[in-house]
């Protein structure tokens, strides 16, 4: 999860430049202006590609926060 | 959200929070960058949708809400492919120009972008002041594809403005537009026809808009020929296409503004301004680096 979590934070430096408090698991879009619908989006898909998983259409709008979203990380690593 | 002063502007944001609340940090964002406080623009802007839209308000809202989803799901294809899902004339006319319903949609949730969409409003103002606004006086007006008629109604509007035309393949769209410039009162007889701009007439006009058409062709090289032969010597034409900017009937995908700049002058043109807009609450920086939308708009003349 810590390994996780380092990526999720080069992602989330990337892709929100504006954003400089803390990245952790209770990170959610309210706490970053630019974290939009459309960026949301982004998110979902170069997390895609950083961790080799596909998240369902339902999936990329379910998620409250990052915690939320490394679980389903997590459960469809299990499932492979 | 916004200071008082600005009745149309105020009622359309609450009839577009009515029907799509989750959208309210998107427009507090649109409308709320540090210190600004003019939308006498926005507020014209909001008073033109509120007129076409007429008893519709709400529909028109609610289609948007559609859209934005719609969109959604576009940007997901894109983002993990890099490219827009549909490529051929014949898949758009398919999946979206022969479906009613989603047209009726789309058309409605395009209206209100024109508003809740910073990069469309930017180039609908780039537009009307420096396009319409530096057109010498007796100018001939060509509009391929006006659409919601916004574009149209700030041409034939302007005193300068000798004769209006435009032009476009659907039936349906023309009906649109027709009905657009009379909710918008514009009191002067404007020239709506089904031409296909592949089939022009023998024709030059001194001014000729073609606003978000380009990225809806599968050659749009071949269409700036044609719109070359169609403007005067001496004459403007304004042009203006999104770039990475997925929507259900994109097919051309235009990966940089340089992309479509360099088509441009390839086609014969010299640009004379250009504005680049980028999507709503993005700097033109952060929009090139992740590869946003950003609205491309060239003034030129004949090269």
């Amino acid at each position: 999860m810590e390994d996780d979590l380092e990526k999720m934070t080069e992602i989330i430096r990337d892709l929100f430049d504006e954003y400089a408090g803390p990245v952790t698991c209770a990170l959610s879009a309210g706490d970053v202006e630019q974290w939009d619908s459309l960026a949301n989006v982004q998110l979902v898909v170069l997390m895609e590609q950083s961790f080799g998983i596909r998240f369902s259409t339902n999936e990329v709008g379910e998620f409250k926060t990052l915690g939320e979203l490394l679980d389903i990380v997590k459960a469809k690593r299990a499932a492979q | 959200m916004i200071p008082s002063g600005f009745p149309y502007l105020e009622k359309l944001i609450g009839r577009q929070l009515a029907a799509f609340p989750g959208h309210r940090s998107f427009l507090e964002k649109r409308f709320s960058p540090a210190g600004r406080v003019d939308f006498t623009f926005d507020e014209e802007i909001a008073e033109k949708v509120i007129q076409i839209a007429g008893k519709n308000l709400d529909r028109i809202c609610e289609d948007y809400r559609r859209l934005s989803g719609i969109v959604l799901d576009e940007e997901l294809h894109f983002r993990r492919t890099g490219r827009y899902r549909l490529s051929t004339f014949a898949q758009a006319d398919e999946q979206v120009y022969s479906n009613a319903d989603l047209m009726s949609c789309y058309m409605n949730g395009l209206l209100a972008s024109q508003l809740w969409w910073s990069n469309h409003t930017e180039v609908l103002q780039f537009f009307r002041d420096d396009f319409i606004g530096h057109n010498p006086n007796g100018f001939s007006h060509l509009e391929i594809g006006p659409g919601h008629g916004l574009f149209l109604y700030f041409a034939a509007a302007s005193p300068r403005c000798k004769t209006v035309e435009a032009w476009d393949i659907s039936d349906a769209s023309l009906e649109h537009t027709r009905q657009a410039l009379a909710a918008m009162h514009l009191g002067r007889d404007v020239s709506l026809k089904k031409v296909n701009v592949f089939d022009a007439p023998r024709e030059q006009f001194t001014s000729i808009a073609f606003s978000e058409v380009l990225e809806h062709l599968e050659n749009p090289r071949d269409a700036l020929r044609i719109l070359r032969g169609l403007l005067a010597e001496g004459g403007r034409i304004f042009l203006n296409a999104p770039v990475n900017s997925p929507a259900p009937d994109h097919l051309y995908l235009f990966e940089t503004p340089e992309h479509l700049l360099d088509m441009i002058v390839d086609a014969g043109f010299a640009v004379e301004s250009s504005r680049l807009a980028p999507c709503t609450g993005a700097t033109l920086k952060r929009a090139r680096k992740l590869k946003l939308t950003i609205s491309v708009a060239a003034i030129a003349r004949k090269g």
